[in-house]
C-alpha cells in the first residue's frame, strides 16, 4: 500500500521519518498531521515514535536501521537515545556511531540482510553496522553518487534507484542486493530517491507530488499489495516511456 | 502545464483611453513649475523632458501590446491556424503592424519636436511646441482606433480558448453534427459540455482530461462538420478541422447508424473519406454510437459493406457504444487510448530520446549469489489489514483526532512516551516455518509509572547525567558480593598469630613515647597560643635582645660567648671621635645659610647701556600691534563675543542711537 504525505509543506518525507520493518520513527512537527499518516498505517502493527536526533528534525538523514537495529550519529544526546531506547522493542538493537559523516541516512542504505554503504566510511562504523543491524556491507555507488542513501530506496523485496543509474550498475547493484531493482524518480522527477519516500515490506509512503506512474512503479517493485514488478516491463511500459520521454 | 497561456495577455485600452492614459501620466511624473524669467536652457529642457517622457510612456504601451499578443509564426501551428480561423490572420498581422507603425510615428514625431525645441526662444514657443507635439501623438492614437478594439476583443476571445497542449495524449472526437459526439466527452471526462438535441450545439472546441494508465488524457469535443469543400467551411466547422489537422492524436470518428442526427450514412461514410487525409498516421476509430437504437450488424448489405470499406482499407478499428445505455463506452475509450499510446510509443522509440529512458524500463533481476534466503519480513498483524480510512467510522483514534480535540495544532502538544497499543507483533518466516513472536514492551515499561514524567536534567553540576548512569550496577554489586563470601569461606581474612622479637617491641616502645612527646609539644604549643596576634618573626625579632639570645643558647647548651661578642652593639660605634664634646658638634649642623645676590636680568646679554635702550625701543613697537586689539601678548588668541547681545537685541534699528 502506497501512501501520499506531506511534511509541513515539504515533499521529502524520508528527510523527516525513519521506516523499517519493526518501528517507525517520526520528526516532532507542528501538528500530528504527519505523525498520524504513519499512525494510521502501521499504528496496530509496530511503534511509531517521535523523536528528534540532536534537537534536529531530520531523523530520516540522520539515523539508519532495519528490523534488527538503529545507528544513530554522535550528535544524539543522551536523553533522545533513552528516549528512543524506552520506546522501541527490546529485540531492537540501538548504537551510536562515532562516525565522521555523521548523516548516516545518506551514506548508509539497508535492509533486513545487505547494507550499501558510502565508499569513505569508516572500517569500525562498518563493523558496527554488521554487528547491529546484521547484514552484509557492501561498499558502492549509486550512478556515481557516493550519497548512497539519498539516491536509493530499499525493502526486502526490491528496490528504487538513482534514474540515471545505468543498466549494467542495476545488475550488479541487484545482484549484491539481491532484490530486483528500477531506476525512477520520486516526487514528480526528483532523483533524491532515498529523501523523497520510505518503505518497508508491507507499507511505502512517498510525497505529495509523486505522480501516479510513479506510486505505481513503486507498488510494484515493491511488492505491495500482491503487486509484481514484472509489472514495470510489461503492462506499464508504454506508460513509463510516454511520461519519461 | 500547459506552454500557452493566452490568459496573461494585459487588457488593450481604447484609443481615447490610451492618451488619457499616458498624458496623465506625463502630467504626475514630470515638473510641472516653471516661470518666463528663468534660464531658456532650462525652458527648454523642462518641455523637451515632457515630450521625451510622453513618447517613451506610449513606446513602453505599445512594446507590451506587441509582446505579449502571440505571433502566428512563432507559436504552434495548431494554435496559429485556430486564430487564423477565428480572428483572420490578414487582419491580426494588419493590427499588430499598425500598432508597430504608431509607435514608429510617434517616435519621430518626439524626435522632430525635440529638435525643434532647441530653438525655442521664450517660454511661450517651447510650450506651444510642447503642446503641437502631445497634440500629434494624440492624433497618431486616434487613428489606431479600430487596430485597438480589434486586439482588444482579439484578447478577450483568447482568453477564454480552452487550454489545449497540442504535444500531449490527445483524443479527439469528431463526426456529423448529433451523432453523440459531446454526449460521450460528457461521459469518460469531467468536461461539462452541452448536449442538446439539434445540429451545431457545440460551436468551438471543449476540452476534457481523464485519467487512464496512470496517465493524464486531454479528451477534445469538436463542432459538428458536414460534408463540402474546405473554401465553404464556415468558421465553426473549420476549428474541427483545425483540431484534426495539427493536433497529433487519436481521431475518433463517430457515426450514427440510426440516421436520428438527420443525415444517412451514406453521407456520413463520404464525409469521412473527404476527411480521411487529414487522419494521415494518427492513429483512427471509427465510433458507432447509439447501438441502443441500430447495431452495425442490422443494417443493409451495401452499408454494411461501406463501413466495412473504411475498417478495410485505412488500418481503422471500428468499435461500438451507446452513450444513451452507457454501453461499451469504457472499451472504445480504452481502446481509443491503447491504440495512440502504442503509436506515440512506437513513435518515440525511433527518436533519439528513448536512449535516457531505457535504463527505466529495465527490471534488474538479481542473479544469485549464495544459498541463503532473504525473505521478506512482515508480521502477521500485517497481512491483509485492510488499508486506513478516514470515514470509517470505528476506525483508529489518532493522534491528530486526540490533537484536533485539544485545541489544535499548536495548543496540543504530543505526548511521546505514551503507551504502544499492540501488544503482539508476530513475524512469519515462511522459509523456516517458524513463529518468531516479538512481544512489544509496552513503551516507557517502567518500574513505577510516576517516573515516567519525570523531568530529567541533562546536565547537573556541570556533570553530564548519561555518563554516570550504569546499567550494571546491581550485577557488579552481586559479583563482588559473590567474590567476598568466596573469600571469606576460603579463610583469605584468617590471618595467623605473628611473634614479635624482642628488639622490635623495643623499638616501637621507643616510637611510642616520641609520638606521644610530639603530641604534648603540640598541645603545649595551641595552648600557649591562644587567642592572640600572631607577631611575625621579622616583628618579633626586633624586640629580642642579644640577652634573650645567650639565655636561650645556653639552654640548649651551646656556648653563645663568641656570638655576643659579636653583636653589633658591641663591635660598632658611631664615627664621632669620642673625644669631641657633644655641644660642638651639635652647634656645627644649625648655622644658616647665607643669602645669594639676585641680578638684574633685563640686562643680561646686554653689552652696555647704549644697547639696552636700543632693545627696549624695538619692544615697544613690536608690542604696538597686541596692545592694539588689547591683547596680553602674541600668545594671546582670545576671541570675545563678536556681537555683544546687548548691542545688537531691541527694537532700535540702525543709526537710531549713538552707543560709543
Amino acid at each position: 500500500m502506497a501512501v501520499r504525505a506531506q511534511f509541513e509543506n515539504s515533499n521529502e518525507i524520508g528527510v523527516f521519518s525513519l521506516l523499517t520493518n519493526s518501528y517507525c520513527l517520526v520528526a516532532v512537527g507542528g501538528s500530528e498531521n504527519f505523525y498520524s499518516v504513519f499512525e494510521g498505517e502501521l499504528g496496530d502493527v509496530i511503534p511509531v515514535i517521535h523523536t528528534t536526533i540532536a534537537g534536529c528534525r531530520i531523523i530520516g538523514r540522520l539515523c539508519v536501521g532495519n528490523k534488527n537495529g538503529l545507528l544513530v550519529p554522535n550528535t544524539t544526546t543522551d536523553q533522545e537515545l533513552q528516549h528512543i531506547r524506552n520506546s522501541l522493542p527490546e529485540k531492537v538493537a540501538v548504537q551510536r556511531v562515532e562516525e565522521r559523516l555523521s548523516a548516516l541516512g545518506n551514506v548508509i542504505v539497508c535492509n533486513d540482510y545487505v547494507a550499501l554503504v558510502h565508499p569513505d566510511i569508516d572500517r569500525e562504523t562498518e563493523e558496527i553496522i554488521a554487528d547491529v543491524l546484521g547484514v552484509e556491507v557492501f561498499r558502492q555507488t549509486i550512478a556515481d553518487q557516493v550519497l548512497v542513501g539519498s539516491y536509493c530506496s530499499l525493502s526486502n523485496q526490491g528496490g528504487i534507484v538513482h534514474p540515471r543509474t545505468s543498466i549494467q550498475d542495476q545488475d550488479e547493484l541487484s545482484s549484491l542486493l539481491q532484490i530486483p531493482l528500477v531506476a525512477g524518480t520520486v516526487n514528480r522527477g526528483s532523483d533524491v530517491i532515498g529523501a523523497g519516500c520510505v518503505v518497508n515490506d508491507w507499507c511505502a509512503f512517498a510525497g505529495m507530488d509523486t505522480t501516479s506512474t510513479e506510486l505505481s512503479v513503486m507498488e510494484s517493485i515493491f511488492k505491495l499489495q500482491d503487486a509484481q514488478p514484472t509489472a514495470i516491463v510489461n503492462e506499464m511500459r508504454d506508460s513509463l516511456v510516454d511520461t519519461y520521454s | 502545464m500547459s506552454l500557452y497561456n493566452f490568459k496573461k495577455i494585459q487588457p488593450v485600452p481604447t484609443s481615447t483611453d490610451f492618451v488619457d492614459i499616458v498624458l496623465s501620466k506625463t502630467q504626475r511624473k514630470t515638473p510641472t513649475v516653471i516661470h518666463k524669467n528663468y534660464n531658456i536652457g532650462r525652458i527648454r529642457q523642462f518641455y523637451m523632458r515632457k515630450v521625451k517622457f510622453t513618447q517613451d510612456s506610449f513606446d513602453e504601451k505599445f512594446k507590451l501590446i506587441l509582446d505579449e499578443f502571440p505571433k502566428l509564426d512563432d507559436i504552434h501551428p495548431f494554435y496559429s491556424d485556430l486564430m487564423n480561423v477565428l480572428y483572420d490572420k490578414d487582419h491580426y498581422k494588419l493590427a499588430l503592424g499598425q500598432v508597430n507603425t504608431a509607435r514608429h510615428l510617434i517616435d519621430q514625431v518626439a524626435k522632430d519636436y525635440c529638435r525643434l525645441l532647441k530653438f525655442g526662444d521664450s517660454l511661450y514657443r517651447c510650450k506651444q511646441l510642447k503642446k503641437a507635439a502631445l497634440g500629434r501623438m494624440a492624433t497618431v492614437m486616434k487613428r489606431q482606433k479600430d487596430s485597438l478594439a480589434y486586439l482588444e476583443q482579439v484578447r478577450q476571445h483568447l482568453a477564454r480558448l480552452p487550454s489545449i497542449d497540442p504535444n500531449t495524449r490527445t483524443l479527439l472526437i469528431c463526426g456529423y453534427p448529433n451523432v453523440g459526439k459531446s454526449s460521450f466527452i460528457n461521459k469518460v471526462t469531467r468536461a461539462d459540455v452541452d448536449v442538446q438535441p439539434y445540429a451545431f450545439t457545440t460551436k468551438s472546441l471543449f476540452v476534457g482530461h481523464m485519467d487512464y494508465k496512470y496517465l493524464r488524457w486531454q479528451v477534445i469535443d469538436t463542432p459538428g462538420i458536414l460534408d463540402h469543400p474546405l473554401e465553404e467551411r464556415n468558421t465553426i466547422e473549420m476549428q474541427s478541422i483545425t483540431a484534426m489537422a495539427h493536433l497529433r492524436s487519436c481521431i475518433m470518428y463517430f457515426m450514427d447508424l440510426s440516421e436520428q442526427c438527420g443525415y444517412s450514412v451514406a453521407d456520413q461514410v463520404a464525409l469521412f473519406h473527404s476527411i480521411k487525409p487529414l487522419f494521415a498516421n494518427k492513429p483512427t476509430m471509427l465510433v458507432i454510437n447509439k447501438i441502443d437504437q441500430v447495431k452495425p450488424e442490422d443494417l443493409p448489405e451495401d452499408q454494411q459493406k461501406m463501413i466495412q470499406d473504411i475498417v478495410d482499407q485505412d488500418g481503422v478499428t471500428m468499435v461500438s457504444m451507446s452513450c444513451y445505455l452507457d454501453e461499451n463506452v469504457m472499451q472504445v475509450r480504452n481502446t481509443s487510448c491503447d491504440k495512440l499510446l502504442a503509436a506515440r510509443v512506437e513513435m518515440k522509440m525511433k527518436g533519439q530520446k528513448i536512449n535516457d529512458v531505457i535504463n527505466k524500463i529495465h527490471l534488474a533481476e538479481p542473479v544469485a549469489r549464495d544459498n541463503v534466503d532473504r525473505p521478506a519480513q512482515i508480521p502477521q498483524a500485517a497481512v491483509g489489514r485492510a488499508r486506513f480510512d478516514m470515514k470509517d467510522p470505528n476506525r483508529r483514534r489518532l493522534e491528530r483526532d486526540i490533537e484536533a480535540e485539544n485545541g489544535g495544532a499548536g495548543v496540543y502538544s504530543a505526548d511521546f512516551k505514551s503507551k504502544f497499543p499492540g501488544d503482539i507483533m508476530v513475524f512469519l518466516d515462511t522459509h523456516l516455518l517458524i513463529y518468531l513472536i516479538y512481544t512489544l514492551t509496552e513503551r516507557y515499561d517502567l518500574a513505577s509509572e510516576d517516573w515516567k514524567y519525570d523531568v530529567i536534567p541533562e546536565f547537573w553540576e556541570g556533570h553530564n547525567i548519561a555518563d554516570f548512569i550504569d546499567p550494571e550496577i546491581e550485577e557488579k554489586l552481586e559479583a563482588l558480593e559473590r567474590e567476598e563470601e568466596r573469600l571469606e569461606k576460603e579463610g583469605f581474612y584468617e590471618s595467623e598469630e605473628e611473634i614479635i622479637d624482642s628488639e622490635e617491641e623495643e623499638l616501637k616502645a621507643t616510637a611510642e613515647t616520641i609520638r606521644e612527646k610530639k603530641k604534648l609539644i603540640v598541645q603545649a604549643h595551641r595552648a600557649a597560643k591562644g587567642n592572640r596576634n600572631i607577631i611575625p618573626k621579622m616583628v618579633a625579632g626586633r624586640a629580642s635582645t642579644v640577652d634573650d639570645m645567650n639565655d636561650h643558647l645556653s639552654k640548649m647548651g651551646i656556648d653563645a660567648s663568641a656570638v655576643v661578642d659579636r653583636a653589633r652593639s658591641v663591635t660598632r660605634k658611631r664615627a664621632r671621635s669620642e673625644s669631641r664634646a657633644d655641644d660642638a658638634v651639635r652647634e656645627a649642623s644649625v648655622l644658616p645659610r647665607g643669602d645669594s645676590m639676585i641680578r638684574d636680568r633685563s640686562t643680561a646679554g646686554l653689552r652696555n647701556v647704549k644697547q639696552k635702550v636700543e632693545a627696549d625701543k624695538q619692544k615697544k613697537v613690536s608690542q604696538r600691534r597686541s596692545n592694539l586689539f588689547a591683547k596680553r601678548g602674541e600668545a594671546d588668541r582670545d576671541i570675545q563675543t563678536k556681537m555683544p547681545k546687548h548691542l545688537f537685541s531691541g527694537k532700535a534699528a540702525v543709526g537710531k542711537r549713538d552707543r560709543r
